[in-house]
């Protein structure tokens, strides 16, 4: 069964008071520094932590630093933090919702709501007779619990498939001076993920990438995952050399805009759910993020993956085929950070209609106030 | 050279690759106005070095040559600068055996004179529609919302695809006089470089 997350409701999630948006299949979401792009993208995380092995419910509240992190600081007579998820399976619509808050003497997170709905069935509808009788069942979710979950398995395992991907080089490079944490996102951990894969669907995808990169990286002649003596994994490539026969780099020397490539075109192929970019045009050079939806459309359209991508880049905006449903315009206020798809905001529609690109728009209308501060900023 | 958009700058890139001359710098590929804007410095260069610069004409009133002096009243000599007319799409129409075989439809679906055609980009977009091939489909055609854009989320990297491995020049400039004309014009100006810096 295909998962779509269709509609996001949220409350007093850190920077969203409220917040109640459609969701397509891809999502760019622009907005100024600390706007809450990532603690948007979070949203999706924390469901997939409350599923994950180790995880759930606690653990998930634990690992953003407890719910008084979690709870939006505009947050004033509701103090509830609640997720309303609403999804599309082949025929079926889905809900799934949870609000919590913290315990008034023990700070400890508790449950006050969970909630799935398929159609018209309410498949879990919490707090019920055994929470009553045993106030402890609310420091956990059904959904984490497989005794319990049964009815609404394919649920979890969808949450459990959504992944995120910030590929920071430099882990990538020197993973040993950094603890390897399991699917960690920023990447320490990419190159096992990759040497788990098995060996004949791994030369499959190198060779997928290579063609792709020999375009923009000409003088990239071969990928290869090698294991040193000690069995750790290493990223090679192979460059063009006056060399004869070329000459064998190991991942230090691969650039960082080819590392990062290599894993967007890595996970972009992988098969599962949504899949979270952050900033995927980072140390990429223009020309090819300007291809890069592109890029995405067509592997996504294969993978049949969700894809939500946070961006700053005007590049990437710029391509004709994307939405104004499609991006997500955040703007921080007082009261919390809001959330609008561009095909909802008056004026910029009626700049599009004007002529102009969702690019000549969107950056604007998502950047800071007063960058010019920045510049007047004195040291001393 | 310079241009609008991706596309173009395949298209122009297969120009150059036909009279056999390689496309070196690449200016634009943000949007029109960008271009228009960049069109004087360009002619500025175009003293010494030669520039191929396509510019779509859009849903503008005014001719090609009309458009040529009214954004460019003394081009200098280097400077190919070519209006397309309507856009670039009508040139990828106009070689109607590929573009029949990429998409999988009857050439006869395919408009006879594009260089005619109001909207050859929304045109290339109500091919694909006929195409028999989902994935074209898919990625070629906006989802069906008023608010959506006038091409598909893969819409683009189609088109290069196209204009990369079966668009048959020679082919297209039988019907599409203006790329006729274009690649005269790209001969001459490759020749008198041969004859001026042998």
């Amino acid at each position: 069964m295909k998962f779509r997350i269709r509609r996001l409701r949220l409350k007093n999630w850190k920077n969203f008071t409220e917040v109640d948006i459609p969701i397509e299949d891809r999502v760019f979401l622009v907005g100024p520094n600390a706007s809450g792009k990532s603690n948007f993208l979070d949203v999706l995380r924390f469901l997939r932590d409350l599923v994950s092995p180790g995880g759930g419910f606690e653990h998930a509240v634990n690992l953003r630093g407890g719910i008084s992190v979690i709870r939006s600081l505009a947050a004033r007579r509701d103090p509830a933090v609640e997720i309303d998820i609403s999804l599309a399976a082949d025929r079926d619509e889905w809900q799934y919702l949870i609000a919590f808050s913290s315990e008034k003497n023990r700070k400890a997170p508790v449950i006050e709501k969970e909630y799935v709905r398929r159609n018209q069935e309410i498949l879990l509808d919490r707090p019920d007779e055994h929470d009553k009788n045993d106030p402890l069942r609310l420091t956990q979710t059904a959904l984490e619990q497989i005794n319990v979950n049964r009815p609404f398995r394919e649920l979890a395992d969808f949450f459990g498939s959504i992944r995120y991907l910030h590929l920071v080089p430099q882990l990538i490079r020197e993973p040993n001076r950094f603890a390897l944490a399991y699917d960690d996102p920023y990447g320490s951990d990419f190159l096992y993920q990759i040497a788990k894969t098995p060996e004949r669907t791994r030369a499959r995808r190198f060779a997928l990438i290579l063609s792709a990169l020999r375009a923009v990286i000409p003088q990239l002649k071969e990928i290869e995952l090698r294991r040193d003596e000690r069995g750790n994994p290493h990223l090679d490539g192979k460059f063009e050399h006056w060399r004869p026969n070329g000459a064998w780099q190991n991942e230090t020397c691969l650039s960082d805009g080819t590392i990062r490539l290599i894993g967007l075109l890595w996970i972009a192929m992988e098969k599962g759910g949504p899949l979270l970019l952050e900033e995927p045009e980072a140390s990429l050079h223009p020309a090819i993020v300007r291809v890069l939806p592109q890029t995405f459309a067509r592997i996504l359209r294969q993978s049949g993956r969700q894809v939500f991508v946070s961006t700053h880049s005007p590049d990437l905006l710029q391509d004709e085929g994307i939405s104004p449903r499609e991006v997500l315009l955040l703007n921080p206020s007082k009261e919390g950070t809001r959330v609008t798809p561009t095909n909802q905001d008056n004026l910029i529609r009626a700049v599009l209609e004007g002529g102009l690109s969702l690019a000549d728009i969107v950056i604007s209308a998502s950047g800071p106030d007063h960058p010019e501060q920045l510049h007047l900023f004195q040291s001393s | 050279m310079a241009v609008e958009g991706i596309v173009d700058e395949a298209v122009a890139k297969r120009l150059l690759a036909t009279v056999g001359v390689s496309p070196g710098l690449i200016i634009g590929k943000r949007g029109k106005d960008y271009l228009l804007k960049k069109l004087h410095g360009l002619n500025s260069s175009a003293r010494s070095f030669p520039w191929l610069v396509l510019v779509d004409q859009d849903r503008d009133p005014d001719c090609p040559p009309a458009l040529i002096a009214k954004w460019c009243p003394n081009p200098n000599p280097w400077l190919c600068l070519r209006v397309v007319v309507r856009a670039v799409e009508a040139w990828l129409i106009a070689d109607a055996d590929g573009l029949a075989d990429y998409l999988g439809i009857s050439t006869a679906r395919i408009p006879f004179q594009p260089e005619l055609l109001s909207h050859p980009k929304t045109d290339i977009v109500h091919l694909a529609r006929l195409s028999p091939k989902k994935e074209i489909r898919t990625d070629m055609i906006p989802a069906p919302h008023p608010d959506s854009p006038k091409v598909g989320p893969a819409y683009s990297s189609r088109v290069i695809e196209f204009v990369l491995n079966y668009w048959d020049i020679d082919n297209a400039s039988k019907r599409a006089p203006g790329l006729a004309r274009t690649l005269r014009k790209l001969r001459v100006l490759k020749n008198k470089l041969a004859h001026d810096h042998p």
